[in-house]
């Protein structure tokens, strides 16, 4: 990632934006992990050293939120990043740090996620810069996302303001050329002056003279904004009396629809500064043109503040976006999606396919099996959700008859078959209020909470503490595999080792719940079946809350660190071809033989020794430790 | 100078399928080339389906491939080439390794998967060229089951009419794949070659 001076690299948006990090000076970077924003950090660590920059993972959003700010407050550059969801833990902060100023530029990174890929919901984050107040730079590909960081940083400091930058999935993940500039290091002296009328809350007088000049900042900035590279307004000499205005990576759509049907005449209209919005550019536009669609994904933002102006203007133009229906408010778009709705305003004839295409299409789609994420060979998980499985029917349970509350990460892939097990999934950490709640409703059968390690840490720690408060009669059960696994293997406060693969002191969870006031906490491995049974089954039976740490390292990772046993394997005399294990495990290391047996392909096995366990005529044989 | 050309890679995690787009974009870039890559993967790293959508040429802005848009088609798993249908057209080669990698929904019975041969024939009816090869089979009498993706690389370069040359994808392998298995690799990049000669 040090690469020279106005060499081009083909960077993922991810890696534009920690390239411009590095251009802009930067000496704090912290976040949490998230899809799709996790690369920023973790394109950053393998150079920090070398570069003088702290770059960290920290427990949650808000935490690496503060941390930033005030490094910040003291003249150090910082960037922070996250996912949309992120972005609602940090905000508390966020919202009270805009009323203050910031020494060192701070720049809020914020990657959207239009289309779900990563199973949360379609938050429009731009939205935030109207609650928040502060300033927003959207992006459209990787070499627009490094300028925009390396000009947030400027802009930052200028106004004493922290700012966003915001990109989306497709933009995020994309990779396209990017122009090196030059690294800098920007250190100002660390100091900060005690400054009470600043930098304090708590009392109105100054709070309001606050909010006062966050305004003033903001209508500054509004002039340089609009002059920024980030909005482009480009009106041809004929003009067909047509406007487009696209943000974000609809701007590409919009760029690649005129080449292909070798378009002239649009007025259009880039928008990069979301908040504040090029004002003046909107009403030139609205000026030259009686219709104008808006591409921009999710919300109609833009577009609602371009009808106000049109009304403003008192001028008739027809206005093409979501209201009227021609775009839709849902899912990411795609060059088809614009193209037929600029086919549509400009009155061309979509070049329709062939029908018995669309008809193959669809026939090929139906036949395309389906792919779950199922737990992969190994996974501690696995072997948890079965012990659980195993105590509910032992206990008498049948199935859907317990409520069990996820949580999010890896943990939640137990709503899955062959498991079926996790009814909710709401936000991290909620899976333990969510329980409780369905207590103090009345709900007299247990109720069982699962959260992963660095979710427990993240926003697990308060719902906990009020469990064992209002002694709520729940079973807690941490699946800790010592990582953030989901996002790409981040470390926890439960890893042995940190970002930069030193040797780590993980902070154990049962301390920390034990702490809490919950007295009845068990410690088991899950690879242990029987065990981890036992351990459910004692707190089904229990009174009041209960915990369970079912301890055990992410196969993937123990791969990688050469921590697997040997691969299990089936003695094809004993088995019978039952597919009890298929059946109950789902084990991607498994698979059918062509005599109807089950095998272990021990490429993928990593010994884990589950099956070996559950088979009921102990046809399976493990491996044991491994020797090398 | 070339205005459009979309190679869609669809794969299953693990298979090497964003190594392969990595390879390919990487070569045209050296090449001088105007270079969109984009990936859908989310949550989908642990055996779920990856689709990398590779473009060059002067006339490309958006990270993915329009409908119907693919030049080429490599697909490494053969239900995945169902799965991106819709990008595939009248003008799309296909060459399709034909070893299935089989969803743990198959093996509990909840979904069946499709016989290879009819796979084959709707791809022919959506598509121009379909070519197939058990790109598995030629990975391992190359020595390294995992340059799968590296036999279709290979297949794909035998198709001729290269935009990107031979030399450019062998300096991009060089810097995107491990050196100890570079012995493998090449290989893996003949047999494909070879394997596609006979068939075109």
């Amino acid at each position: 990632m040090i690469g020279s001076e106005g060499s081009v690299s083909l960077l993922m948006g991810n890696e534009a934006i920690a390239r411009g990090a590095m251009e802009a000076g930067v000496g704090v970077v912290i976040g949490y992990p998230g899809t799709p924003s996790s690369e920023v950090i973790s394109t950053l660590m393998p150079v920090a050293e070398e570069l003088g920059i702290r770059v960290e993972w920290a427990v949650n959003e808000k935490v690496a939120f503060d941390i930033a700010l005030g490094a910040a407050l003291a003249g150090t550059r910082c960037l922070v990043t996250m996912k949309s969801a992120g972005l609602n833990v940090a905000s508390d902060s966020i919202m009270s740090a805009a009323y203050g100023d910031v020494n060192g530029g701070l720049v809020v990174y914020v990657a959207d996620d239009p289309g779900a890929h990563a199973g949360m919901e379609e938050q429009d984050s731009r939205l935030f810069t109207k609650i928040a107040m502060l300033p927003m730079i959207d992006t459209s590909d990787p070499q627009d996302a490094k300028d925009a960081i390396v000009a947030a940083f400027d802009y930052s400091e200028e106004f004493k303001t922290p700012i966003f930058v915001r990109s989306t999935s497709l933009v995020a993940h994309m990779r396209g050329g990017v122009r090196f500039g030059p690294v800098q290091k920007i250190r100002k002296p660390s100091e900060f002056k005690r400054d009470i009328r600043r930098f304090t809350r708590a009392s109105p007088i100054w709070c309001m003279e606050q909010h006062a000049l966050l305004n003033a900042k903001i209508e500054k900035l509004r002039p340089i904004f609009e002059r920024s590279k980030f909005n482009e307004l480009h009106v041809p000499d004929k003009n067909s009396r047509i406007g487009v205005i696209a943000s974000g990576v609809s701007w590409n759509y919009l760029k690649e629809f005129t080449a292909r049907h070798n378009i002239k005449g649009l007025v259009t209209l880039r928008i990069g500064t979301v908040n504040p919005l090029p004002e003046r550019k909107i009403r030139d536009l609205i000026g030259k043109v009686d219709e104008i669609l808006v591409l921009e994904e999710l919300e109609p933002y833009i577009e609602l503040h371009v009808k106000a102006m049109i009304a403003e203007e008192d001028k008739h133009v027809l206005l093409h976006g979501k209201k009227e229906g021609t775009l839709p408010k849902v899912g990411e778009y795609c060059y088809d999606l614009v193209e037929r709705a600029l086919s549509k305003v400009l009155g061309i004839e979509s070049a329709e396919g062939p029908s018995e295409l669309d008809e193959a299409t669809e026939e090929a789609m139906k036949l395309a099996p389906r792919r779950p994420l199922p737990f992969c060979p190994g996974c501690p998980h696995r072997a948890t959700y079965t012990a659980l499985r195993q105590a509910l029917r032992e206990s008498g349970f049948g199935e859907d008859e317990v409520i069990i509350t996820g949580d999010i990460g890896c943990t939640i892939l137990g709503m899955h078959p062959p498991f079926n097990m996790c009814w909710t999934e709401v936000s991290m950490g909620a899976s333990i209020g969510l329980a409780c709640g369905f207590k103090y409703a009345g709900i007299e059968k247990p109720v069982i909470a699962t959260i992963g390690d660095s979710t427990f840490f993240h926003a697990g720690i308060p719902p906990t503490i009020n469990t064992a408060w209002k002694k709520t009669d729940i079973i807690l059960a941490v699946l800790d595999n010592r990582i953030t696994a989901m996002t790409g293997h981040q470390p926890s406060p439960s890893s042995w080792f940190t970002e930069t693969g030193e040797k780590g002191e993980p902070i154990r969870i049962e301390s920390i719940i034990e702490a809490a006031g919950i007295k009845n906490v068990r410690v088991v491995d899950p690879y242990d079946l029987q065990q981890a049974k036992l351990a459910f089954l004692e707190a089904l039976k229990a009174k009041g809350p209960s915990a369970i740490v079912l301890r055990r390292v992410c196969s993937l990772v123990a791969r990688r660190m050469n921590l697997i046993n040997n691969p299990s394997f089936v003695d094809p005399e004993k088995c019978t071809g039952c597919l009890h294990c298929v059946r109950t495990l789902s084990c991607p290391a498994m698979y059918i033989n062509a005599d109807g047996k089950m095998k272990i392909d021990s490429a993928t096995c990593t010994g884990c020794g589950v099956c070996a366990q559950i088979c009921p005529i102990v046809a399976i044989i493990t491996g044991g430790p491994r020797n090398d | 100078m070339i205005e459009e050309y979309n190679v869609l890679i669809a794969s299953v995690g693990g298979q090497g399928g964003i190594t392969l787009a990595r390879i390919l974009s990487n070569a045209a870039l050296s090449q001088g080339l105007n270079v969109r890559v984009g990936e859908t993967l989310g949550m989908a790293q642990r055996g779920g389906s990856v689709q990398s959508h590779v473009r060059f040429g002067g006339d490309v802005h958006g990270p993915l491939i329009p409908e119907r848009g693919s030049d080429v088609l490599l697909s490494l798993e053969p239900a995945e080439a169902l799965r991106v249908a819709k990008y595939i057209g009248k003008k799309t080669t296909v060459i399709m390794n034909t070893h299935p990698v089989l969803p743990t929904s198959v093996l509990l019975n909840e979904t069946t998967y499709p016989e290879i041969d009819q796979i084959l024939s709707i791809l022919r009816k959506i598509g121009g060229n379909v070519h197939s090869l058990n790109a598995l089979e030629l990975a391992k009498k190359a020595g390294f089951s995992r340059s799968l993706n590296i036999v279709m690389l290979g297949a794909y370069v035998a198709l001729g009419k290269q935009i990107l040359t031979l030399d450019a994808i062998k300096e991009a392998m060089a810097a995107s794949l491990p050196s100890r298995y570079m012995e493998q690799n090449m290989r893996a990049l003949e047999m494909g070659i070879a394997k596609m000669r006979e068939s075109i």
